[in-house]
This record gives C-alpha cells, structure tokens and sequence, in this order.
C-alpha cells in the first residue's frame, strides 16, 4: 500500500516535471525541471528494486548528461534568445490534440491487455539470496550481454569521435567563425543577431 | 514495510501509463518547441518512459535482461547527447540560432 501511494507521488510529480520541462521559456529552467523529473523516475526505480538503476540514473543522468546540457547552455551564452517565440504557432494546436490521442489511444489499449508473468525466477528473495541486485545484475551483463557491452563502448568512442571533430574550429584565413559563401545573404534573423 | 512480498507490489499497468504519459510529453515537446535544447530534453523524457517501461516489465516477469537493456539505452542516450550538443554547438556557431525550423539550408 505504502509502495502504491509512493508510486502514485512520484509519477505525479515525473509528469509534472516533464511537462514543465517543454513549456519553460528559459532552457536553464526546463533543464533542470528535467533533473527533477530524472530523480523522481530514479525513485521509481528504487521502488521497483532495481537499485543499481537507480544510482546509474541519478550519477549518469541527473549527473553527467544533464550537466553536459547545462555546460553546452552556458558555454554559449544563449540569455539574448530567451525572448523570442519558441513555440510553433500554426503547429501548437494539432500538434497538442494529436498528443492528447496518443495519449487516450495508449490509454484504450492499456485498458484492454492483461499481462501473464513470465516467472523468470529473479524474485527479489532469490536475487538476495544470489548476492544482491548488483552482482546478479553484472553476472548477467557480463556474460549474455557480452557482445552488446562491448559494441555500446565502440559506439560511446564513436559519438565521442564525432562530438570532438563536431565542435572544432576549422582554420579560416579571415579568423572568422560565420561560414557564409561569398555573395550569399545571411537570413534577416541572423543579421539581426550579429553583434 | 516488513515482509517482501514475493508478487509484484504495484501493478505493471501502473509503470506502462507513466511511462505513456511521460511519452507523450516528450512527443508533444519534440512537436510544439523550437528551441533545439527543448527539443533534445523531449528526447531525453522519450528514452526515460522507455526505460521504466524495461524496468516496470523487468519486475513483472522476474528476468533481468530488461534492466541490463536500460543500461545500454542509457549508453545510446549518453552518445546521442554528446552528439546532439556537438551539432547545436556548430549550428549555432555558424547561424546563431537554435530554432529548429531556421536550419532549411538543405531543403531542395
């Protein structure tokens, strides 16, 4: 009963989070309303007992993505673009009725499914037992998931790659940092901007 | 909370309708938002509904392949971050802007 009741505050206040993320103006705001919505889904976690996810969603999440987002927000100094309209006006409504149906078609199929467990035997009484959720879960990743392991670490080396060569600054003989071919106008938003 | 029940204590439908609410609201973000840093966080929200869905169903059916699948969809979102920040970095350093429905430049 206590856990339903927590379940119920904690979707909530996820929901409420989430929502708050994509109707904040100020992109620091919804950054860190996105924060609370990780913790309260690292809560969920807990109360499902997958305690090892819980931490990783907290340190790698809520930690190091989101202060990733935050260095990238401030490293470019965005306080002059918070005024302007950033929502689509002629989208805003059908793309807000086409979500409220998703939303009551995903509601129709829930209500009409019921689940059989597949009884895989990793009760928490038998994980305790095995070790706790943390060996038993690395036992598992590190032997059926071997492969998978290994390819997700190419692939983090990979984005890590390509974020370095994203980002550098190619050499130009002006020492300029726009990238307009000759004779081709810059869109009146960007002159606009131009300091 | 005394003894651990050995059935799951709160329903899995509970964890697949907040996982579609939260889906939801990350599509509608994606949708509705401008900014390219919305935009990405409504990913973020997406790939989180997805993972308690994994979690909620690990549970359900006592099998842990579902939690170790969340960590590598947590590895995915990690790179797709760091791409995606690489991308909004040079777009802005080349056009100084981030609205999403400026970047046309490619549009035949």
């Amino acid at each position: 009963m206590t856990e339903k009741m927590l379940f119920i505050i904690f979707a909530v206040l996820a929901v409420a989070g989430g929502i708050a993320t994509i109707t904040r103006r100020n992109v620091v705001h919804g950054l860190l309303f996105l924060v609370f919505t990780f913790l309260n889904v690292a809560a969920i976690f807990f109360l499902t007992r997958a305690y090892f996810l819980a931490v990783v969603q907290i340190l790698v999440y809520a930690g190091a993505i989101m202060v990733l987002f935050l260095f990238v927000i401030m490293l470019l100094n965005l306080r002059s673009f918070e005024q302007e309209e950033q929502t689509h006006r002629r989208q805003r409504w059908l793309a807000l009725a086409l979500s409220v149906l998703v939303l009551a078609e995903f509601v129709v199929v829930l209500a009409g499914v019921t689940f059989t467990s597949a009884r895989g035997g990793f009760t928490p009484e038998a994980i305790a037992e095995a070790g706790g959720g943390t060996k038993v879960f690395g036992d598992a990743l590190f032997n059926t998931m071997l492969l998978p392991f290994e390819v997700a670490s190419v692939v983090l080396l990979v984005a890590m790659v390509g974020a370095i060569i994203l980002v550098k600054r190619e050499k130009r003989a002006g020492g300029a940092t726009r990238s307009w071919e000759p004779g081709e106008e810059p869109t009146p938003e960007a002159a606009e901007e131009e300091v | 909370m005394g003894a651990i029940p050995t059935d799951m204590p709160i329903p899995v439908d509970w964890y697949l309708y907040l996982s579609a609410a939260l889906f939801v609201v990350g599509a509608a973000g994606v949708l509705i938002r401008r900014n390219l840093f919305i935009v990405l966080f409504s990913l973020e929200l997406m790939l989180n509904a997805v993972n308690i869905n994994l979690v909620g169903f690990s549970r359900f059916h006592e099998d842990l392949v579902g939690q170790n699948f969340v960590i590598f969809v947590m590895a995915i979102a990690a790179a797709e971050a760091a791409v995606g920040m690489a991308i909004a970095t040079a777009l802005f350093r080349n056009r100084r802007t981030l609205m999403v429905d400026l970047f046309d430049r490619m549009k035949g």
